[in-house]
């Protein structure tokens, strides 16, 4: 009888996944299969008008030819996949020593200082823009500050450039980054940073030789999270992007603007495929790198 | 230039003068209420609309009005005329809205892509003829001229003067102190670019000059916003905003802003507005009587608290028109163009925008 009652646990889930992942993964795989067009090629279509018939004869790859060819949209889709990896190891590197603190230092104040590091979490991607624009655009808080106390407004118009997109883009991943670190931390054995520096390790030679090839998994892993993370935010690019084109808000014009789902659709599932394979890609290597220390 | 129907700035002058015998008296209020009682009762008190920006045409006030008095529930909408058209496109049969509103270039895409049931509001024939659609397809509620947006205080920060004409805009002293929002998500936006194409001796089927003044104008572009830039110009993060006249005067009385409207010295040009009942609407009789609504002075004397100009002309009280004064340029510079022809190059002319501007480097 218990037996039974475990995959019963699990079907709320699976039901969940399937209609909620699944089957809308299909229907943007199947949609991207057919020509597009939208509004500037005078060409649109109610989002589920084709029969299957239709769908069987009007089958095509010219979508995912475009996006593969055109050189506008390779460029948003290497940008986005720069930007998204230059992001996800910045905010490692950034969140890497605070998530050390949390778990190995006591200090007043500590459960305040975890609460604000989860602060952005709360945020849309959105709101995040605007913090950007507040902060670092044509007339932004830091610019005019610079400009009070030097007379020129350094900093100006950044939030709109790419430094402004990495700092909005690490500032939301800092929660994710700092969380996921910490746990992994949790799990470290400490007894093996004792044993080194009892056997006369230098602080330098525990940090690479002890600490970071064990924890290089849990490292790579929160890549992976922050990279997969970025491949899909749009809100701050949709706000603060201006000549910076990335993969979301193509995929937010193409629907909103143009009413081009067919080709919306390609986009989508090329930026998933991308985002998938990084991800595999990197735990595997994080699993490899493990067994390898293991031994 | 010269083959065009002045249909439209004739009519626009034309309204000025013309008295309109108001058809929403006591007795028809009355009715109106009688029937929005029967309709609540099949349909319930929420009313779906697209394309209500709250800070746009005063759509926030018109909602609030509309609640108060009449008990049914409009909420905002902060889809675009484009974005409102694309989500009516991708719902069709099942649309969620009932009503929508648009920038009339949009509008009549909208209709002539069959997303409206045709449906004629009461006190149809006082609209002029130039300002509905023959088949009730839609009609134009107010309309608004494309001006600049300034705000001096962010102007006297970087010390440059308050523009007066479309070439003061590409001088390279404005360089990031101008924005418009993307044509390709906005409709206002679109005659942004429209106006600039129109000023500058394009045509229906000629863009390069037009596109040639935009490009010009690209380095000195803060951002393409595909949200409304309300916010950043009153903030002056925009200091100069090419938009509606009517949001500058909003921003500068209700809001308190250091804004000035001003029309350019080389011309300008003005757009309609229009609304219409959604094909397959979920409610569709709340959604015929709030289009009666907004046929009648009464609705479209709260819109032009928001300083969009009525189609109806007893609702421009003297007190609104008289704070509609540009700190530069005049009203007499708004150049005509033939709205149906204008309909028909949209989406080349947008194109064109999205390849040779939006994607130049």
């Amino acid at each position: 009888m218990k037996r039974a009652f475990a995959p019963l646990l699990v079907l709320p889930l699976v039901v969940f996944i399937v209609v909620f992942l699944l089957y809308p993964l299909a229907y943007l795989a199947a949609n991207s299969l057919v020509a597009g067009g939208g509004v500037l090629e005078g060409r649109t279509r109610a989002v589920g008008a084709l029969t299957a018939g239709q769908w069987w004869a009007g089958l095509t790859l010219e979508n995912y030819v475009k996006v593969l060819t055109d050189r506008y949209f390779v460029e948003s889709l290497l940008h986005s996949v720069m930007l998204s990896l230059g992001v996800a190891i910045g905010s490692v590197l950034l969140c890497l020593a605070p998530a050390w603190v949390l778990v190995r230092a006591e200090f007043p104040g500590k459960r305040l200082f975890r609460a604000i590091l989860t602060v952005p979490m709360a945020f849309s991607g959105v709101i995040v823009g605007f913090m950007a624009v507040i902060m670092l655009g044509r007339w932004g808080v830091v610019p005019a500050f610079l400009h009070w106390l030097t007379g020129e407004a350094y900093l100006s118009m950044v939030a709109y450039t790419l430094s402004g997109l990495v700092v909005a883009y690490i500032y939301f991943e800092i929660p994710r980054a700092t969380l996921t670190l910490e746990a992994a931390i949790r799990k470290f054995d400490f007894e093996l940073d004792a044993a080194a520096r009892s056997l006369g390790a230098t602080l330098g030679q525990r940090f690479w030789y002890v600490l970071v090839p064990l924890l290089l998994p849990a490292i790579i892993s929160t890549v992976a999270l922050a990279f997969a993370v970025s491949m899909g935010s749009f809100g701050v690019a949709l706000i603060i992007a201006k000549k910076f084109n990335l993969l979301p808000v193509d995929i937010f014009l193409e629907i909103t603007g143009y009413a081009n789902f067919e080709f919306a659709s390609a986009l989508c599932v090329v930026m998933l495929v991308i985002t998938l394979a990084t991800n595999l890609y990197l735990r595997r290597l994080g699993e490899r790198l493990y067994v390898f220390r293991q031994r | 230039m010269r083959t065009l129907l002045p249909v439209l700035a004739l009519a626009l002058l034309g309204l000025v003068q013309t008295a309109e015998a108001t058809h929403f008296d006591a007795k028809a209020q009355a009715e109106f209420r009688a029937a929005l009682e029967e309709a609540k009762k099949a349909e319930g008190n929420r009313l779906i609309g697209y394309d209500h920006q709250p800070n746009y045409a005063n759509w926030g006030g018109v909602q609030k009005f509309f609640t108060d008095k009449y008990g049914v529930i409009w909420p905002p909408d902060m889809k675009s005329s484009v974005t409102a058209m694309a989500a009516l496109i991708a719902e069709q049969p099942k649309p969620q809205a009932s009503v929508v509103y648009y920038n009339a270039a949009i509008g009549v895409q909208a209709a002539e892509r069959g997303l409206h049931e045709p449906y004629k509001p009461k006190g149809w024939e006082l609209i002029p003829p130039e300002h509905k659609d023959p088949d009730g397809r839609w009609f134009n509620i107010h309309y608004g001229t494309i001006a600049f947006v300034v705000n001096t205080k962010a102007l006297e920060q970087t010390k440059v003067p308050v523009p007066k004409c479309w070439s003061d805009l590409v001088k390279p002293e404005y360089r990031n102190l101008v924005a418009y929002d993307d044509p390709t998500v906005q409709g206002t936006a679109f005659d942004a670019i429209f106006t600039a194409l129109w000023i500058h001796g394009g045509s229906y089927d000629n863009f390069a000059p037009g596109l040639e003044y935009l490009k010009k104008l690209h380095p000195n572009i803060i951002s393409y916003n595909k949200e409304t830039s309300y916010n950043p110009s009153l903030r002056g993060e925009i200091p100069i905003w090419i938009h509606a006249d009517g949001s500058g005067y909003k921003m500068k009385y209700h809001d308190g802003g250091p804004i000035e409207v001003v029309i350019p010295c080389e011309g300008t040009t003005a757009f309609p507005l229009n609304v219409a009942l959604v094909r397959n609407a979920p409610t569709p009789r709340l959604a015929k009587l709030a289009l009666d609504w907004l046929n009648t002075e009464e609705a479209q004397r709260i819109f032009a608290e928001a300083f969009f100009r009525p189609i109806h002309p007893g609702a421009l009280t003297p007190e609104i028109e008289a704070k509609m004064k540009p700190l530069y340029g005049s009203y007499d510079k708004i150049k005509s163009y033939d709205l149906a022809k204008k309909v028909k190059m949209v989406d080349a002319f947008k194109k064109a925008w999205v390849e040779q501007v939006r994607r130049s480097r």
